[in-house]
């Protein structure tokens, strides 16, 4: 019964709690939801734009297997992230490089610390309820294209915030998630 | 001529060979200038040099470079191990370079560079968009991009992503990048992609050794992992590892046949070393000769040339034997008319070469001549005067094998010719040709296949087919490009099972670039301004998109090839030619096969006239053309012979041609029945096979009655056969094929010999054999 299994994992949770919270611990701890859903609000800050490109919609996340980001303003698109492929509602073809940026979002919503680790240095902070983590790229070429980016949440990722170099600014926020009991 | 004379003359042969020596050490003060490219061998094709050309340039990539896919279960720390031990080579300086890091190959963003051109460059979808509505179309799509989490929205410089439409249809690179390497995804597999950049030739041996073992002992530590090979360097390993270990194998065992044939028949040391002395010299007098006029020597020459001096072994074993046998009643004066008439008759088929168009078979017919020259001056001016240890068994056990070989009936001039008829005609009937190029691959099956994997997994084409297309400058080749792009197009739309690559489809021309710009500030109308609306953006947007518009500079094609993008065509561009304009090549991949080719052959007839050109088919009707030419002059050369014979023989001529003649028909017969095709190495053993053929038909009818000319003739054939004869079991199918030829031809020669041997008359071999 998947509610009981919920339930066994966070009381096995707690405990550790009281030690140091490390990457291990917050990867268990977002594993325990396999499957989830939501909304998300995004806002696009240009740098040589004085204002912001803002849109919202809803998304699912299946861990190992794909996120659907559906938009719905201003404009509607569903696009599908896997590990393969990155497809949108027209089928057109990702623009050169496209795999590469949809692969990292899809390893920062899974918290794919190990495969994140190869190219960035990872610094956590906070505790379970309220967790950071900061990845800088290793690489100066990744560095020309990423600054910074921060992730933040508590049993589920609400924040994730993404700088690049030439200051622009891609900042979403996801809420009103809950986890989705028929995988 | 007076003893002094001879002595003189012999001088003088020493003193020219010591200025040889002189010479040649000279010449190859900076190592010898030997040309290994077969191409080097083939006529310089004169009406286009382009041709060659295009060739170097699309097969560069091939020589200076190795591509390694490496596919194993544990990839990464793998494909580390393997890329340390490559970059210790790049440490010791045997290798340029060795890519295999995701970052080795990052190209900064082409976002940054191609920003600038990025209004005049429209694909095809985009310009009928445009033209049919004004682009109204695009907007929605403009709409969901600036908005998707995954793109790069630049609303200023882009809002429509005209750029990211443009770089999507531009061919793209198979090889990405994952977990931090350099990855290619093919048939459901990842594999690790390590390019190799060599800093010379791909002939040098101690990097390719280097290469070989560094390779060798990862795939001991990673028994499972999966290596695919690619790149000429090694090919060219494989060739030299399969020389060597053959000089080991079938070279010892020659070498052994040679000195245990020649040390039973003589009994002594010194003969063998007087054997080699005229080998050597002939061999100093070639090389300086042949360097001296032609500058360069190819392998091949080389090879072939030193085998064909083997044939002055002849002069050698003729002297040698009469001079053990006959002992003190030897004179030079007799054996003179047959050594003449030898070496003049196998210098006529090399000259008759000596004039044909290809610079390879000159090169061939000189090496060898010359040779040949050397070795018989050596042989008659100083040969006689080293002493020489007779043993009676030599003279013993020519008489014995003299009676042996007896035949007990001989062949009639009309059986004989009746004979050739009969073998000609099934020759004409069944021989076939083979030119193809695969006859120069000397290269394993596991490397070929390993290369064919790799260059199916990369879907990449070798830039063996190609149209070749010329233009009075840069603008009219672009459109002459764009043209033949154009009817590829249709035809790849017709069902043509092929893929393209073509500078135009990179670079558009000045007219369709500034079409192209009028097209865009068509869509910065309205449907910018719809576009900016809907995204939420200030109205000041537009304006800004707008003024970038005022500077928009076009792209040329110096500009292109430029870019880290376009360097990747850069092969394509063969730049300015000889007549003042400029040629670019359009690679074709894909299939290959009758039909293709000639559709591919129809297109370039039709307009825009271009040309188009198959290396592999080209090379082999190159080969082709120089084995109808040997063919062609071998023969002619025989029928001077013939004449030359004629004039000296008579009616006994027949007897001289028959051994060499009649060889060269049972080899042909031979090939037609075993259904081995004719092509140029098996046509260059039956060179050797004519000359020690008729060396043999000389001495057995100006010496017919002397057991001592048929135990040399005996002595040469064998001896012969065991250094050529054994090339029969190469790998090497250019080897192979000389050898399987010497071997039959020369077993033919020898046991045709007694058949034709001048009726014993009144004087019996017996009573001449009495003098010893």
């Amino acid at each position: 019964m998947p509610f009981r299994r919920w339930w066994i994992t966070l009381l096995l949770l707690v405990p550790l709690s009281a030690q140091a919270f490390d990457l291990d611990d917050l990867q268990r701890q977002l594993a325990a939801t396999p499957s989830l859903a939501g909304s998300f609000e995004q806002q696009r800050e240009l740098a040589d734009l004085d204002s912001s490109l803002s849109s919202q919609g809803t998304f699912l996340f299946e861990r190992g297997k794909r996120v659907v980001w559906q938009l719905e303003q201003p404009v509607e698109e569903r696009i599908e992230l896997t590990p393969q492929a990155i497809t949108d509602g027209s089928g057109e073809n990702a623009p050169p490089g496209g795999e590469q940026v949809a692969q990292l979002f899809l390893q920062l919503l899974e918290g794919d610390w190990q495969a994140l680790e190869s190219r960035f240095t990872l610094a956590l902070s906070g505790d379970r309820d309220d967790w950071q983590v900061a990845l800088t790229p290793k690489e100066a070429a990744l560095r020309e294209r990423i600054a910074e980016i921060h992730l933040r949440g508590s049993d589920t990722i609400d924040h994730l915030d993404m700088r690049t170099p030439d200051g622009d600014r891609l900042k979403v926020r996801l809420f009103d998630q809950h986890p989705l009991n028929d995988s | 001529m007076t003893d002094r004379g001879y002595r003189w003359l012999g001088w003088l042969w020493l003193a020219s060979l010591a200025l040889c020596a002189l010479w040649l050490g000279w010449m190859l003060r900076q190592g010898l200038p030997a040309d290994t490219d077969l191409t080097a061998l083939l006529p310089a094709d004169r009406q286009a040099p382009l041709v060659e050309k295009a060739d170097r340039e699309l097969g560069r990539g091939f020589e200076n470079r190795f591509l390694l896919l490496l596919g194993d279960d544990e990839r990464v720390p793998t494909t580390q191990a393997l890329g340390r031990s490559l970059q210790r080579l790049v440490d010791e300086g045997q290798l340029a370079g060795v890519d295999w890091r995701e970052l080795d190959l990052a190209d900064a963003d082409p976002h940054g560079w191609m920003g600038q051109w990025r209004y005049r460059l429209l694909t095809p979808q985009w310009q009928q968009a445009i033209d049919t509505d004004g682009g109204s179309t695009l907007v929605e799509p403009a709409l969901r991009r600036l908005f998707s989490p995954t793109a790069r929205p630049e609303p200023v410089a882009d809002p429509f992503g005209l750029l990211d439409a443009w770089l999507s249809r531009l061919p793209r690179s198979p090889i990405g990048a994952a977990d931090g390497l350099l990855t290619l995804d093919a048939e459901g597999r990842q594999w690790s992609v390590l390019i190799g950049e060599l800093k010379g030739s791909p002939y040098d041996l101690p990097m390719q050794n280097a290469l070989h073992s560094a390779l060798e002992r990862f795939q001991q530590q990673h028994p499972d992992a999966e290596l695919l090979r690619s790149g000429l360097v090694f090919h060219a390993a494989a060739g030299a590892r399969q020389a060597k270990r053959e000089m080991s194998t079938i070279g010892a065992a020659s070498l052994l046949g040679v000195l245990l044939v020649i040390g039973f028949v003589f009994r002594s040391p010194r003969v063998l070393l007087q054997l080699m002395v005229p080998l050597l010299a002939g061999s100093l007098f070639a090389l300086t000769l042949t360097l001296g006029i032609f500058g360069r020597l190819h392998l091949l020459t080389l090879a072939f040339g030193a085998s064909l001096i083997g044939i002055a072994v002849d002069y050698v074993l003729h002297l040698q034997c009469d001079r053990v046998i006959d002992g003190r009643q030897f004179r030079l004066r007799r054996l003179m008319p047959s050594l003449t008439l030898g070496l003049i008759s196998s210098v006529i088929a090399y000259v008759a070469q000596a004039l044909t168009p290809m610079p390879g078979l000159r090169q061939m017919a000189a090496f060898a001549a010359f040779g040949l020259i050397g070795a018989w001056l050596t042989v008659v001016l100083w040969l006689p005067r080293f002493t020489l240890h007779a043993s009676p068994f030599t003279a013993r056990l020519a008489t014995r094998w003299w009676r042996l070989c007896q035949p007990r009936w001989r062949l009639s001039p009309w059986l004989a010719l009746a004979g050739a008829l009969v073998l000609a005609t099934f020759c004409g009937l069944r021989l076939t040709s083979d030119d193809s190029l695969e006859l120069l691959n000397p290269s394993p099956a596991a490397l070929m296949q390993d290369e064919q994997r790799v260059q199916q997994l990369l879907d990449r084409d070798t830039g063996s087919r190609y149209f070749l297309v010329r233009a009075a400058d840069t603008q009219s080749l672009l459109t002459r490009l764009d043209m033949l792009d154009g009817s590829l197009d249709r035809a790849i739309a017709d069902g043509l099972q092929v893929e393209y690559q073509s500078l135009a489809g990179s670079v558009p021309t000045m007219a369709e670039q500034q079409a192209n710009l009028a097209r865009v500030r068509k869509l910065y109308g309205a449907p910018l301004d719809a576009l900016v609306e809907r995204a939420g953006l200030p109205a000041t947007v537009a304006d800004e998109a707008r003024a970038r518009l005022q500077q928009a500079p076009p792209l040329t094609l110096a500009e292109w090839l430029e870019t880290p993008l376009g360097s990747l065509q850069q092969r394509l561009w063969l730049g300015k030619t000889d007549d003042g304009g400029v040629a670019a090549t359009v690679v074709i991949s894909g299939a290959r096969d009758a039909r293709t080719d000639a559709t591919l052959s129809t297109l370039a007839d039709s307009p825009p006239k271009v040309e188009y050109s198959d290396r592999v088919s080209r090379i082999g009707g190159l080969l082709g053309e120089l084995r109808r030419h040997t063919a062609l002059w071998v023969a002619a050369a025989m029928a001077l012979m013939t004449l030359a014979l004629l004039w000296r023989y008579r009616g006994r001529a027949w007897r001289v041609v028959v051994p060499p003649f009649g060889a060269t028909l049972i080899v042909l017969t031979a090939f037609a029945v075993g259904g081995v095709p004719l092509n140029i190495f098996n046509q260059l053993g039956l060179l050797l096979i004519l000359g020690i053929g008729l060396d043999a038909g000389i001495f057995n009818v100006e010496h017919a009655r002397k057991p001592a000319a048929w135990l040399a003739i005996t002595l040469s054939t064998l001896t012969s056969l065991l250094a050529f004869g054994m090339l029969a079991f190469s790998a090497t199918p250019a080897l192979h094929y000389l050898g399987l030829t010497c071997l039959i031809g020369l077993a033919s020669v020898w046991a045709l010999v007694p058949w034709v041997r001048p009726e014993a008359g009144h004087s019996t071999p017996r009573r001449e054999s009495e003098h010893v």
